[in-house]
């Protein structure tokens, strides 16, 4: 059925004629004008992690929550160890061995670990004292080979561990199927070098691992076949061995994605006169001095990449330059103006853009209607406002011009932003940002959390501003990113200009020790 | 065979939760209703005793506008505060201390009526806003709690207004043991006993609204109130804006109470606020901080405090009244829980 040349069993070692631990059959989903997921087929066997590949909104967080019975399916068969099984709650999905880590962890913050990895699970003792559950804890935490501190508070421990936890949970509740959704966003490179050694072995064990991404390199990496889901439909499964990232990239978009493609241009000229100008800008906040004597000049029609490992000042950096913040010392003048002291208005209104890095935080309000989300940055000027009257039926005739070349497709402009997906609230915090846009766009972490297409929408955008004659300044944790898209990259460490280097025919080992704190040769 | 599940949407459908409101004041009648049968008492009979001692006369009508009056006002002042997300439940003390200022001018500023009247408005308002200063500044610069803040603030207000009703503004005359003399001016009625405190009252809830959707300040204070963040990322004077508010809401209350001394009771005397400040909280979240909305919660609060007094005149104590609004708020927030939930019916047992 699966279309390969070799039996599957095979392949993973087993016995010929092992059931699937999973298999679903023509499993679809439907939502109020949504087509969730339509027809799906997957088999997941004893010993496999299986990566489930997809855009933003492709289906697989829905057909994950089907899975493990949040959901209830419109058609279908979910088939576990053989048995068709309907269920009603995660409670039968557990019962069955299916257990799930979501994304954003479900842990009691203010419980030690041993609580949570008891909560809510019949065999936790009837009488219960502190050290049972923490010599409970550490045993199992032994056995299946998850370092954890039964004592600790989970609100005290690293992200790592916590997930570490979560999956202690699961397991501890003898899942033979353990789904993780995009477990590595939240890790350390390290960590997430242990979680996949963990995974390893717990396959290795005869059990079976659904393992949701975005990260193509990742997928590469741990996954011995990859199904790929796109708009709610199973686009093929594939060994991974016989997959590339290009190809992989390929079929969850649909089309040919060029990620290289900036588009022919003449190099810009390194004389013209800067938008932007930083010098010698410092900034002492409560939390110490985190910047420290930057200078820095955005020229027009040029792309330039921040490049560093995160939380070394690029916040702040993005903060100084649209006036979120005042500088300590320094001076910020834009075509030549000091507008060190403008404010965050002032600088809007002058023509700098900003795409902020926690966008559901600073760049948006969820809770309020798309439309008052979408005209967030002209709202006070007509046609939206005249002499301090707003119109509401101006300010959805904007929103629904924002959305239009954003392409987001919006039901209901008043509809609560939260409601749209990740990818959608970015285009259209960008599209958005773009229009005010008319010299200088700040893009901070513009592509976390976005999968591939979404990622190659934003960066076209930025094209498109470049070839305008706006100055980017991009900020990225991916060097790849940089490199790909900018004319020049500065490196950023511990608040501090490391060097500022010329993307072409720059080396990337140069540029990974200045992000160590290496400062660039004086000679350039 | 079907099996019916429940699935939590996102929003609520306006539909659905304003008959789900409904029910649930229907709930909190008939579980008093249950409890009244159960103590041996005809609740048929005392609602019906209610519902025409309000509505059936002009007295019960009378009645039932001048407590609607400083409901709207309280009301009001917290619906405003929360549109910025800050709680003031300090209406209470602004309305005790509006009403106390506008005493101190009628009491002791000649001049002719129209102007003592206006003067007396303005120094409710003035009042009211003086006694959310301190909790605003507080919050706006360092971060207090207002919630904590106002509510002390409320205590000071009354035994304030005890004090100087029981002392040194005591009516000279010897007629009255705890209030001041009758004030020289009162607040013209537009019919019968009611005044101008109510139609006042309205207009000003309809300004409102119309400034919270209609002009660019509404805008900003449904951002500011939404997500603070958002609000300094636009450039948008945030704590500006919510010292604003805050001083406005509690110029409304105060100005409630400017209406209430001087055209329901006439006198200043300790316990004027009735308990409005708090029942306004209770408007305003049932409302859900819409202008508007306040003007039919308010209502309905009066309807229920009216109840609640002839009640007591029918030998049922003033905890009655308090358990059924109890109540109302706890069923009317398990509906707009409810509200969130979608039946969902699933054929299985095919295939």
């Amino acid at each position: 059925m699966t279309g390969l040349p070799d039996p599957i069993q095979q392949r993973l070692g087993l016995a010929p004629g092992t059931p699937p631990i999973l298999a679903l059959k023509g499993v679809s989903k439907y939502f109020p004008g949504v087509i969730a997921n339509e027809d799906v087929n997957l088999e997941v066997y004893p010993g496999e992690i299986h990566a489930l590949l997809g855009e933003n909104g492709a289906g697989k967080s829905t057909l994950m929550n089907i899975v493990t019975g949040i959901y209830k399916m419109d058609a279908g068969e979910v088939i576990v160890g053989g048995e068709t099984r309907d269920f009603a709650s995660p409670t039968d999905a557990i019962e069955a061995g299916i257990g799930m880590v979501h994304q954003h962890f479900k842990l009691v913050r203010a419980f030690t670990v041993a609580e949570n990895v008891h909560l809510g699970w019949p065999d936790t003792p009837k009488r219960i004292s502190r050290r049972t559950l923490e010599t409970r804890t550490a045993k199992l935490s032994e056995e299946l080979g998850l370092a954890v501190n039964p004592s600790a508070v989970v609100a005290d421990i690293s992200t790592g561990e916590q997930q570490r936890v979560e999956i202690l949970r699961v397991l501890a509740r003898d899942a033979k199927l353990l789904i993780l959704d995009e477990p590595t966003a939240v890790l350390t490179p390290k960590e997430a070098r242990e979680l996949f050694a963990a995974l390893r072995a717990f396959t290795a064990r005869g059990n079976a691992v659904i393992f949701i991404s975005h990260k193509l390199d990742e997928v590469m990496e741990i996954s011995n076949r990859v199904t790929v889901l796109r708009g709610g439909r199973k686009v093929a499964t594939e060994w991974t061995e016989n997959c590339t990232e290009k190809s992989l990239a390929q079929m969850m978009v649909g089309r040919e994605i060029v990620l290289t493609e900036t588009g022919e241009r003449a190099a810009p000229a390194a004389d013209v006169a800067p938008c932007l100008s930083l010098s010698d800008v410092s900034l002492t906040t409560a939390q110490g001095t985190v910047l420290k004597n930057i200078s820095l000049d955005l020229r027009p029609g040029e792309i330039l990449g921040v490049a560093g490992v995160a939380g070394n000042g690029q916040r702040e950096l993005t903060y100084v330059m649209t006036g979120l913040a005042t500088p300590t010392s320094g001076t910020i003048t834009l075509d030549g103006a000091d507008v060190t002291q403008a404010g965050a208005r002032a600088m809007a209104q002058k023509g700098i853009g900003h795409i902020p890095e926690d966008r559901l935080h600073s760049g948006m309000a969820p809770t309020l209607s798309i439309t008052d989300n979408a005209v967030l940055r002209e709202y006070s000027q007509p046609p939206l406002t005249r002499k301090g009257w707003f119109s509401p039926k101006g300010a959805t005739n904007l929103a629904r011009e924002i959305a239009k070349v954003a392409e987001v497709m919006v039901p209901d402009f008043a509809m609560p932003a939260r409601n749209l997906s990740g990818g959608n609230q970015q285009r259209l915090v960008a599209r958005r940002e773009m229009r005010i846009a008319d010299k200088i766009l700040v893009a901070a972490y513009p592509s976390r959390g976005l999968d591939v297409g979404a990622i190659n929408t934003m960066m076209r955008y930025f094209v498109e501003l470049r070839d305008k004659g706006v100055g980017v300044l991009l900020i990225s944790e991916e060097l790849e990113e940089l490199m790909n898209f900018s004319d020049r990259i500065a490196v950023m460490f511990h608040g501090e200009i490391m060097g500022i280097v010329p993307t072409k025919g720059a080396d990337v080992e140069e540029i990974g020790l200045m992000m160590g704190g290496k400062r660039q040769e004086a000679a350039e | 065979m079907s099996t019916i599940r429940l699935q939590r949407m996102p929003i609520a459908p306006a539909k659905v939760s304003f008959v789900l409101r409904i029910i649930s004041v229907l709930l909190a009648l008939l579980t008093t209703a249950i409890v009244l049968w159960a103590t041996g008492r005809d609740p048929i009979a005392l609602g019906g005793k209610v519902i025409s001692s309000t509505f059936g006369s002009t007295f019960g009508l009378e009645d039932l506008s001048l407590l609607l009056s400083p409901l709207i006002y309280c009301g009001l002042a917290v619906a405003v505060a929360l549109r910025i997300g800050a709680w003031n439940i300090g209406a209470e003390g602004q309305f005790n201390f509006g009403a106390f200022c506008a005493a101190g001018i009628a009491l002791f500023v000649p001049g002719p009526t129209w102007l003592i009247l206006i003067l007396m408005m303005v120094a409710g308002a003035i009042g009211g806003a003086l006694w959310i200063l301190i909790p605003t500044l507080a919050r706006a610069y360092a971060d207090v709690s207002e919630l904590i803040t106002t509510l002390l603030m409320n205590f000071v207000a009354m035994l304030l207004v005890y004090w100087v009703a029981t002392g040194p503004w005591l009516d000279p005359s010897g007629m009255a043991l705890a209030t001041t003399a009758r004030l020289p001016v009162s607040v013209p009625p537009v019919w019968g006993i009611v005044h101008w405190g109510l139609p006042i009252g309205i207009i000003l809830a309809f300004a409102l609204a119309l400034f919270f959707t209609y002009t660019r300040w509404g805008y900003e204070v449904r951002i500011a109130g939404a997500n603070a963040g958002a609000a300094s990322y636009a450039g948008m004077p945030v704590k500006t804006q919510l010292i604003g508010v805050m001083l406005l809401s509690g110029a409304i209350a105060g100005l409630g109470g400017m209406m209430e001394v001087a055209g329901t009771v006439g006198r200043l005397q300790g316990g004027i606020s009735n308990n409005y400040g708090y029942i306004g909280i209770m408007v305003a979240v049932l409302a859900r901080a819409a202008p508007l909305g306040v003007l039919a919660t308010a209502f309905f609060m009066a309807v229920i405090l009216n109840g609640g007094i002839i009640l007591q005149s029918q030998g049922l104590t003033t905890h009655t009244v308090l358990a059924v609004t109890g109540l109302i708020l706890l069923y009317a927030a398990i509906g707009d829980e409810a509200a969130h939930y979608k039946v969902l019916r699933t054929k299985t047992g095919e295939s």
